[in-house]
């Protein structure tokens, strides 16, 4: 089974942390306890090879050098593209390299948008999305005079309530915009009856991928989404590197939404025809360096198993969900109480401590967490909350985290009920 | 947890518990929202002052981590008496004395909220 699992097939954790570095530090000089990765990953040592090596041995502008070497620096950027592709089982001719998720789901609303939303039309996404796939849709449709409308939470679990989606498909909306897994809410969309439900009425279906693409296994053909955005840093990549992998025929028909360099096929003083296929959509040097990291980190995570990675996050949040309530008995767990319907996270409130406390608490131990609305604004208001506190999985998670975070919890409750 | 227990220390967390100068005034000269965009903490805050400029009168109300509503309860207990220059000339160190501890770069805003809020709220009335 290799490096990473246990005898019987199943993530070892404990092995696992061996490949990222970070894990053995001890920032404040206490052991840390990373427990904030749907925020961002940690990266593996293997990540950063990847970048020195590319930059030290295979360094020039891809696309650009006819020299020998600039030949590597194209192969490496093309043949991460194509390993990067691979991982979500699309073909490399159809994945748009960027900067990030949030330019993505830009790209999409600005230049798909642009081009197909009229006057009235309807853009419908859940009152849960992140802020990415959020306002470039408020903008769009301002812009285009076209309405956005909402597929609504429970008010008190924060749950999508997937069940409206019939009714709200009466109002035949042009395309539906939503995450592959919530960011608060941990919870995974039922994309297949999304995605039935859209094409049934002529509407595309965009997937924010980011908390999906590192906690299980994702092949895009499987999902019936029309596009799909993803994040590097999120899967152990750099900060910078994301991707969009978009139908091919929607690809051929959208407009770039930046111009420069790299990405025409002949410029004239007056105007200019521009490179077909994804090329189109890279203007100016690609992040090359970005690239050969996330593939390597795509191959690092292949070789966790995404399965195996989904089932070892599983067992974590499920003792997360069934030991909160007893050692912090307000909490309030916002998404699904069932493990199994979830990806990598659990968000809750508590009346008695507030989530920034919890945190700063929390850091006195090492455990990191997230406090505040993780750019989901509008969902806390449904909620009525100011914010909440984030516990995220990862691979290298170990019941020593947990057990950690609890010990926290209660010198939390020891402070506050004080 | 040394420093733990310096940040929750009781004064703190009673101020918490029990904000003061929570009843709303009846008219007050100027009220203003105050946010921390990125944590959420939220306060709406009431001043009445004077036809000298002084402050009379003051309450808000609040949710948000036990720093932001402390501070602010606090903050608001410090005002009454004092002239809108005075307030305006009150920086960090002054909110740090009143809490008692040094906060950190990660919560300092929690902690500024409520002055921060006064400040801009007395800013309004100059500019109107
Ligand atoms: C659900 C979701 N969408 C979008 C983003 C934005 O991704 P990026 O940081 O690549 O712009 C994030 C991460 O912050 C996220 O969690």
């Amino acid at each position: 089974m290799g490096a990473w699992h246990n005898a019987n097939g199943t993530l070892d954790p404990v092995k696992v942390r061996a490949a990222y570095p970070i894990l053995a530090t001890t920032p404040g000089g206490r052991p840390l306890h990373y427990l904030d990765s749907a925020a961002t990953a940690q990266r593996p040592q293997r990540v950063v090879d990847a970048v020195s090596n590319y930059l030290l041995t295979a360094n020039a502008n891809p696309h650009r050098g006819s020299y020998t070497l600039g030949q590597m620096a194209t192969e490496g950027y093309e043949g991460a593209r194509a390993r990067i592709a691979k991982y979500l089982n699309v073909p490399a001719s159809e994945l748009v390299m960027l900067g990030s998720a949030t330019e993505a789901l830009n790209l999409v609303a600005r230049s798909w948008g642009k081009a197909n939303l009229r006057r009235g039309d309807v853009v419908l996404v859940t009152e849960a999305e992140h802020h990415a796939n959020l306002i470039p849709w408020q903008q769009i449709t301002r812009e285009m005079d076209a309405d956005l409308e909402f597929i609504p939470v429970d008010d008190i679990t924060g749950e999508i309530l997937w069940d409206r989606l019939d009714s709200l498909m009466k109002l035949k909306p042009k395309i539906v915009a939503v995450g592959h897994v919530s960011n608060v809410l941990g919870s995974i969309a039922p994309l297949a009856q999304i995605a039935e439900a859209a094409h049934a009425v002529g509407a595309l279906l965009c997937v924010d991928g980011c908390q999906a693409v590192a906690n299980m296994p994702v092949s895009i053909p499987d999902l019936g989404a029309d596009f799909y955005a993803f994040s590097a840093h999120k899967m152990g990549g750099l900060f910078s590197g994301g991707g969009l992998w978009a139908r091919a025929d929607l690809l051929a028909e959208m407009a770039p939404i930046e111009t420069g360099g790299d990405m025409i096929r002949g410029v004239r003083l007056r105007d200019a025809d521009f490179a077909e296929g994804t090329q189109r959509f890279e203007a100016g040097t690609p992040d090359a360096s970005g690239a050969v990291a996330l593939a390597a980190a795509c191959d690092l995570l292949d070789e966790f198993g995404r399965d195996k990675i989904h089932a070892h996050e599983s067992l974590m949040l499920e003792r997360v969900l069934r030991e909160l309530p007893e050692v912090l008995p307000d909490a309030r767990i916002l998404g699904p109480r069932d493990a199994s319907q979830r990806a990598g996270l659990v968000a809750f409130s508590s009346d008695l401590v507030h989530a920034h406390d919890l945190a700063e608490i929390l850091d006195r131990r090492g455990v990191a967490i997230r406090a505040g609305h993780h750019c989901a604004m509008p969902l806390h208001e449904q909620l009525e909350l100011s914010a909440s506190a984030r516990v995220s999985v990862a691979p290298y998670t170990t019941n020593d985290d947990l057990d950690a975070l609890f010990a926290g919890l209660r010198d939390a409750r020891t402070v506050f009920e004080r | 947890m040394g420093g733990m227990d310096d940040l929750y220390r009781e004064q703190i967390l009673e101020h918490h518990r029990r904000p003061h100068n929570q009843a709303p005034l009846a008219a007050p000269s100027v009220s203003l929202e105050g946010r921390n965009p990125n944590c959420g903490d939220v306060i709406n805050l009431q001043l009445q002052l004077d036809d000298a400029g002084v402050i009379t009168d003051v309450a808000f109300s609040g949710r948000g981590c036990a720093i932001s509503q402390a501070g602010t309860s606090l903050i608001t207990d410090e005002l009454r008496g004092k002239s809108v220059d005075e307030i305006l000339g009150l920086g960090s160190p002054f909110v740090m004395e009143l809490l008692g501890v040094e906060v950190g770069p990660s919560r300092i805003h929690c902690a500024l909220l409520g002055l921060e809020t006064t400040q801009k709220a007395l800013a309004t009335l100059r500019t109107t």
